[in-house]
């Protein structure tokens, strides 16, 4: 079962929410850019206004110097500063000590700038009962007599504004961000309920079970279209393996019914001859011929059902299996002298045929021990884990030469080395097929000396 | 015991016919799946052996419909068909017992004996001690004495002879055992379960002066004792 953390992590994983995230950025990166240029366009306007009233005025008192008293200009100051109408507007006039003498500015900025720069200071400001910081733009110039002048302007509500425009920005870029995020969730969601209910449906024909078909529901997005042609195509697909099972079926049968009449022919035969005499062993040469083509008809039938993969599977366990092979096998190998060592990692499992996989082991422990010398030795290991085992059997034989690994797993190959032993030469073709058919993986290889036969699974 | 053969192969069926009237059974035969359904119905059978594959009314049909109407006599399948899965299939239909062709008739007729003998081995399948002359094996305590004398088994030999025991007096064939013991449908091309049988006649018989475990030509094995 999945757990809650798996199934939000395999959200994470899908494609629709990947192409969300990917959007919501890319939206958001457009937002960003767009409120950007915004503020720069909206500082410039506003800056520029502001920084060109104080120039006018700077401009227009440094002409009222020149044709004014002091004194008269220290009253044109206090009336400026006091003035309701220019609102924001800051004066202040020093004397070379740096003293007020006028204006609503408290105290000379302890800023140095040289005339003609901008400078940016904070006054308190009285704000209802509080004071609050407010940021001031201005320029300095010099009076007569060592005085000083600063005109400025109270640029606090500007930055406010630009503030909130950066809040706002920031804000829209997060809420794209999650909005994308949780539209990506919630598609990504769908799609892996739709994509399980498939793969689930795929698991159980890839175990035998062909008449399942995929969920679909009555719509016409991509996932439903391709899920009716997958559809149709399993269809073809069933249609054709049961066919080729009828086929199956009914050469077994058109080829064991004659076989079985000769069987019964000549055992009914036999029973009426006196045992031992010349035509009773001509009739055993007969049953004993049945039983050849018994046996290369079984193998043959169990290579073309592997192939066709028409066998249920069902979960075997591959370590109880390999440990009850090497046990069946023990005694007749140490009747020849042969040592069988086995390492069996346990727990191992695989979805398939008990019978079929037994078989092939059975093939390669026959194959080894036939070909394995007196006194030689055969090992068997069952390696890996539960996910990906891996069964090895080796022996101390001839092993097959490198060019010749690829050809003996062909039907019927029986290299020239090996017809002074018995057998049909189909033993490694069933292997392979049964291999096959697990989804498995055939790998002969050198011993050195001898041959090792690897099944990945 | 009475036979009834469903076999619409008529070389087969009169054969298979012939044998088991040999051995002393009364035989009725059918040639369809209809009229092997009609007579098993009608009169009173102790075992069936089935084709499968039959005109008329198939043979795992004729099985579904024999246990449908609560029949319990245990029934043979014949197969011509592959193996593997129709074996399962077979098996799980109703029929007893499966068998592929071609057969050695020794080995069907060794199959119908353990499965005649499967009604009333029913108290040996409970009986936790199985015994046969001086020969005791039991089960809960997995301890085997011949004449009170302890025999040292290795499990796989303790199965083996559990399963010659529970077919004493009967002949057993190496594919039954193979089937019985390991659960395996195939023919290994090595006498593996003759090693086996050998091991085991060590064990039980070597020092004794009555041998049990005896090899039947042809056929397979049978653990009785000798008159």
């Amino acid at each position: 079962m999945v757990s809650p953390e798996q199934r939000f992590l395999g959200i994470l994983d899908t494609s629709p929410f990947r192409i969300a995230i990917v959007y919501s950025i890319v939206f958001a990166c457009g937002a960003a850019a767009l409120l950007g240029a915004v503020d720069f366009a909206v500082s410039r306007v506003v800056d520029g206004s502001t920084d060109n009233l104080i120039e006018a005025e700077v401009q227009g008192l440094r002409e009222q110097v020149l044709v004014l008293s002091r004194s008269d200009f220290i009253e044109l100051i206090e009336q400026r500063s006091q003035d309701q109408d220019v609102r924001g507007a800051v004066y202040l006039m020093v004397d070379p000590q740096l003293r007020p003498v006028a204006g609503n500015v408290p105290a000379w900025p302890k800023i140095d700038a040289s005339e003609g720069k901008w400078i940016q200071f904070k006054v308190s400001v009285p704000f209802g009962d509080e004071t609050r910081e407010h940021e001031m733009r201005a320029q300095r110039f010099p009076l007569p007599g060592g005085y000083h002048m600063l005109v400025g302007h109270d640029v606090q509500e500007r930055l406010d504004v630009k503030h909130l425009m950066m809040r706002g920005l920031i804000a829209a870029v997060v809420l794209t961000l999650l909005l994308g995020m949780g539209g990506g969730f919630w598609m990504g969601r769908r799609i892996l309920a739709q994509a399980g209910a498939i793969s689930a449906v795929a698991t159980q024909i890839m175990s035998g079970d062909l008449s399942r078909r995929l969920p679909v529901r009555n719509a016409d997005d991509e996932i439903n279209t391709l899920a009716r042609e997958i559809n149709t195509m399993l269809d073809k697909i069933e249609q054709l393996t049961l066919g080729m099972r009828t086929v199956l079926d009914s050469a077994a049968h058109d080829l064991r019914t004659p076989l079985n009449r000769l069987q019964a022919t000549a055992e009914g035969a036999m029973n009426q001859l006196v045992p031992g005499s010349a035509e009773r062993r001509v009739l055993e040469r007969v049953t004993t011929e049945v039983d050849h083509m018994r046996g290369t008809l079984d193998a043959l039938l169990r290579i073309a059902l592997a192939e066709t993969g028409t066998v249920a599977r069902e979960p075997v366990d591959l370590s109880e299996l390999v440990a009850s092979m090497v046990e069946l096998y023990a005694p007749v190998s140490e009747e020849r002298g042969i040592t069988l060592h086995s390492a069996v990692a346990p727990g191992a499992e695989v979805l398939g045929s008990r019978q079929l996989l037994a078989q092939a082991l059975a093939n390669l422990l026959d194959n080894a021990i036939k070909f394995t010398p007196d006194g030689g030795q055969i090992r068997v290991l069952l390696k890996g884990s539960r996910g990906a085992p891996e069964v090895i059997v080796e022996d101390t034989g001839p092993g097959i030469p490198a060019d010749k690994r690829e050809l003996v797993l062909g039907r019927r190959v029986r290299l020239d080395e090996a017809r002074k032993f018995p057998g049909s030469g189909l033993g490694l073709s069933l292997v392979a097929a049964v291999t096959k058919l697990h989804g498995a993986r055939l790998v002969l290889d050198d011993a050195g000396p001898g041959l090792r036969v690897s099944l990945k699974f | 015991m009475h036979i009834l053969i469903v076999e619409d192969d008529d070389v087969a069926r009169d054969y298979l016919a012939k044998a088991l009237r040999e051995v002393g059974h009364t035989v009725d035969v059918a040639a369809d799946g209809l009229a092997g359904l009609h007579l098993a119905s009608s009169i009173a059978i102790d075992l069936a052996i089935v084709d499968r594959m039959l005109p008329k009314l198939d043979g795992l049909a004729l099985v579904q419909s024999l246990r449908a109407t609560g029949r319990k006599l245990p029934v043979l399948i014949l197969s011509a068909l592959g193996d593997v899965d129709d074996r399962i299939t077979g098996l799980r239909a109703g029929g007893d017992d499966y068998l592929t062709k071609p057969y050695h008739m020794s080995e069907l007729l060794a199959r119908i004996d353990a499965l005649a003998r499967r009604g009333d081995s029913g108290n040996a399948e409970r009986n936790t001690r199985l015994r046969l002359a001086d020969l005791e094996l039991d089960r809960m305590t997995r301890r085997v004495t011949r004449n009170n004398k302890k025999i040292e088994l290795t499990a796989r030999e303790f199965q083996l002879l559990e399963f010659m025991m529970r077919h004493s007096g009967q002949v057993v064939t190496r594919t039954m055992l193979l089937e019985g013991v390991w659960d395996y449908h195939f023919d290994p091309q090595t006498n593996v379960i003759d090693v086996h049988i050998s091991r085991l006649r060590q064990a039980i018989d070597k020092d004794f002066d009555k041998p049990l475990l005896h090899t039947v030509r042809g056929a397979g094995y049978s653990l009785r004792e000798d008159e």
